[in-house]
């Protein structure tokens, strides 16, 4: 009987130890970058970093990331100066790109394009517009160079504060714990493919025995007045982010699908002068998916319609300007 | 609680200690174990239906001490017609009720008298209703046949009915194999666990890799089959042959294997039926422990292959009928069973359904030869046919489905729902095809090799391989539960 437990115990730590072989030679599972906050309480990841992001269990995609010493995702340095034109891309996942190698991302994709602009990109994901235009304001001198700023809103996920504050919960990732769990490849590829959702489940339900039950709230459907009122108070949320952190309409647009964004802000923004840059159109034409298969982030081919809206844009703007 | 679950896996692990370490003294105290256990296991699905298996143990309980109280063949006989009636009439009332009213509606319908079907009823299906209704029956069938002494110790007969590693889905077993082990003090054997843990380990394999993996690319073809080609088809259905062969040769393996970890041996249910060489060798190699059933309790009785010619014909179309309708209440497996009687028959009726009874493809040799290939993969294709019956949702699905193969034959390549690459299915399956082949000599065996290190190596790989294609986004009950 003992022989057997200590048998199983030999084997199951041998067979561990032989898959962390296998997935660090296959690469299985996908780097995590370390993140910080600045001193001006911008959230970011540790410059000079690379590695590799991995999605799917057989790695069905696999695309390298470099973070340059600014603390973003991108091919180049952040130099601006007022000699040249630069463009920066601020945004959450879609624009940090790390589901694309680092040199085929919207901003090298436009840089190809605009030859005497370089293209930075402040992406990060997670970030809403309140990491964005707090960041835009904590480093006014840097963004003071540079020519334009498009800014990626999503009025669904991004309007949720009028005020920015650091997000503890992406930060809880640094802890040492999970710094140490991270070093063990095969925990991190478990955890991405779902495998350890059961047990983080059980754990949880163990850790609530006792515990008074929260009463069931039936989640009610969402009235048209509910919508309204929602939609009035991400209104009253990008005001109040503009009130403190400033957004420059000459220099500044927002990059938006018009698809999934009410009348309501639309009307807004024109009423008020904001300019926005709608990629809708192109998604809705392209005969070609836009979002890769194992998540729901641009693929090459939407990212290509992307730049080309950004291109375009930019360059109707010159011309105005010219 | 399913077997490919982490409450299965915490569960198996706790009764496993305490019965070995805590409860190994007395045989009584291990069957204790082995009951709550057992009830527990099932009342986890939904503890209301705890009550019909009691009652089907209390009913066959006294049953079996009636029949073997009483000399007449008569009175024996009344007594064995009041099991199956209990038996039947359970199984009659969750699973053919509503298909009965609904075919009588049906029935009238088509001969232009439209009724509402006001009878049907909102009746759950008790898990695994059918594997031990006939667990049961066939206790009273061995001592009616005298086969079999009946148990007066109430709590061994209650474990061997509710004996949770194949309650749900079986094999289902005899009370001749199962009761005597009940009976004895079980011992515990190391090379007896050792050997339980590799079938639930390979079990697991075929169920997380095999069944799980082609699960929505089978689905996802007979759902929409209007809109695929034939070769798109074709594939569907040939996955679906692997589906539901890793689904419920998986599960047969990890309840093999879990009674084995208590010291328990249950019967084979699958002998790699992919390598049969024609059908009658097939349904010696597919659930074995139904299809003996059938033999033993319907066809024999009938006369079998003893009595004419045309008799015995009769009695093959009835067992295969019979089997059909076991599989569910739905037109579907009654078309499956009768088209299985009618690729069987000819068959009989040349001899060869008992030539291939005691060996195995390539017996002698590595491979096997070009004549055993091309029966084999005549076999495959016969029964890979039979199973559109099996899987569409209704009879009309299932010709339309035939219909679509033989009229509108065209070529495209099958994309994955979720646009996974189809290559590492394609790999998937002839790797298993190849492994299988290799330990095609013992089902109980799968990783029989001599040196540690190429076993140890295998482990790794079947495990990997879980994680490769595990997806955390699918159902994970088997397709045996519905039965």
């Amino acid at each position: 009987m003992k022989k057997i437990i200590i048998k199983s115990a030999l084997y199951i730590i041998l067979i561990l130890i032989s898959l962390e072989f296998i997935v660090r030679v296959f690469h299985l599972n996908k780097d995590n970058p370390s993140r910080f906050v600045d001193e001006y309480k911008v959230e970011k990841w540790i410059p000079n970093q690379e590695g590799y992001s991995v999605t799917g269990n057989r790695r069905q995609n696999f695309s390298k990331f470099y973070i340059n010493s600014f603390g973003y995702n991108s091919y180049r340095e952040f130099t601006p100066s007022k000699d040249k034109i630069e463009l920066a891309l601020v945004g959450d996942s879609f624009i940090e790109g790390f589901h694309q190698n680092y040199y085929n991302s919207i901003g090298k994709k436009i840089e190809d394009k605009l030859v005497d602009t370089e293209v930075y990109e402040y992406g990060y994901a997670g970030y809403d517009l309140a990491d964005q235009l707090h960041l835009i304001y904590a480093y006014k001198e840097t963004f003071d160079l540079i020519d334009h700023v498009v800014l990626g809103l999503k009025f669904k996920n991004d309007l949720n504060r009028g005020e920015y504050h650091v997000v503890q919960d992406r930060m809880h990732l640094e802890s040492p714990l999970y710094k140490k769990a991270r070093r063990i490849k095969l925990l991190v590829y478990a955890q991405n493919i779902g495998v350890l959702a059961p047990l983080w489940k059980l754990a949880g339900r163990l850790a609530s025995i006792g515990k008074k039950k929260k009463p069931y709230v039936h989640q009610k459907k969402e009235t048209k007045q509910d919508l309204e009122i929602k939609h009035a108070t991400y209104i009253k949320n990008f005001q109040n982010l503009i009130d403190i952190y400033g957004f420059d309409k000459e220099r500044f647009m927002l990059l938006i699908d018009k698809g999934i964004t009410p009348q309501v802000f639309l009307n807004y923004l024109d009423d008020n002068n904001f300019k926005y840059i709608d990629f809708s159109q192109s998604f809705n034409e392209s005969k070609k998916p836009t979002t890769l298969i194992y998540d729901r982030h641009w693929n090459n081919h939407g990212r290509n319609l992307v730049a080309g809206v950004i291109y375009n844009y930019i360059k109707d703007e010159k011309t105005k300007t010219d | 609680m399913v077997f490919n679950s982490l409450e299965f896996f915490i569960f198996l692990i706790t009764i496993f200690i305490f019965y070995w370490f805590f409860f190994k003294k007395y045989v009584k105290s291990q069957n204790i174990l082995l009951l709550i256990s057992s009830y527990v296991f099932y009342g986890w699905w939904d503890w209301r239906f705890l009550s019909l298996i009691m009652l089907s143990t209390i009913v066959d309980y006294f049953v079996g001490i009636m029949i073997d109280s009483n000399e007449t063949t008569f009175k024996r006989k009344q007594w064995l017609w009041v099991s199956v009636l209990f038996n039947v009439g359970l199984l009659g009332f969750f699973k053919y009720y509503n298909f009965f009213v609904d075919s009588w509606v049906d029935m009238f319908s088509a001969i232009g008298y439209n009724m509402n079907s006001v009878w049907t009823l909102k009746i759950i299906l008790p898990v695994g209703i059918s594997f031990y209704t006939f667990q049961t029956m066939s206790y009273s069938f061995d001592i009616y046949y005298r086969r079999l002494k009946p148990t007066r110790d109430f709590l061994s007969f209650a474990t061997f009915v509710s004996f949770f590693p194949q309650l749900v889905a079986g094999p289902i077993e005899r009370a001749s194999n199962l009761l005597p082990q009940i009976n004895k003090k079980r011992i515990f054997n190391y090379d007896q666990s050792v050997g339980g843990l590799k079938l639930i380990l390979w079990g697991l394999f075929k169920k997380v890799v095999i069944a799980d993996a082609l699960a929505p690319i089978v689905d996802d073809i007979f759902s929409n089959y209007t809109s695929y080609p034939a070769s798109s088809l074709i594939l569907g259905v040939t996955l679906f042959s692997f589906q539901v062969y890793g689904d419920f040769s998986g599960y047969s393996d990890i309840a093999i294997g879990t009674a084995k970890l208590f010291g328990i041996e249950l019967m084979s249910n699958f002998k790699f039926p992919v390598f049969s060489r024609n059908v009658a060798e097939y349904w010696q190699r597919w659930h074995v422990s139904l299809s003996t059933w059938f033999r033993h309790y319907i066809y024999i009785p009938l006369g079998g292959s003893r009595v004419s010619k045309l008799k015995s014909v009769r009695n093959i179309i009835i067992i295969f009928l019979v089997s059909g309708f076991w599989h569910g209440a739905n037109w579907t497996f009654i078309f499956w069973g009768a088209f299985h009687a009618l690729v069987f028959i000819p068959v009989f009726l040349m001899g060869r359904n008992t030539i291939y009874k005691n060996s195995v493809v390539g017996e002698n040799s590595y491979f096997p030869s070009l004549i055993e290939v091309g029966q084999m993969l005549f076999t495959f294709s016969i029964v890979t046919f039979s199973r559109i019956f099996f899987r569409s949702e209704s009879i009309t699905d299932a010709f339309g489905f035939i219909k679509r193969i033989l009229s509108d034959f065209s070529y495209k390549s099958y994309c994955h729902p979720m646009g996974y690459r189809m290559i590492d299915y394609y790999i998937l399956i002839i790797v298993f095809v190849l492994y299988e082949y290799r330990i095609r000599k013992d089902e109980r065996s799968p990783f029989k090799f001599k040196s540690k290190i190429v076993r140890f190596i295998i482990y790794t790989i079947v495990i990997l391989g879980m994680l490769l294609f595990y997806d955390s986004n699918i159902d994970r009950s088997f397709i045996y539960f519905q039965f």
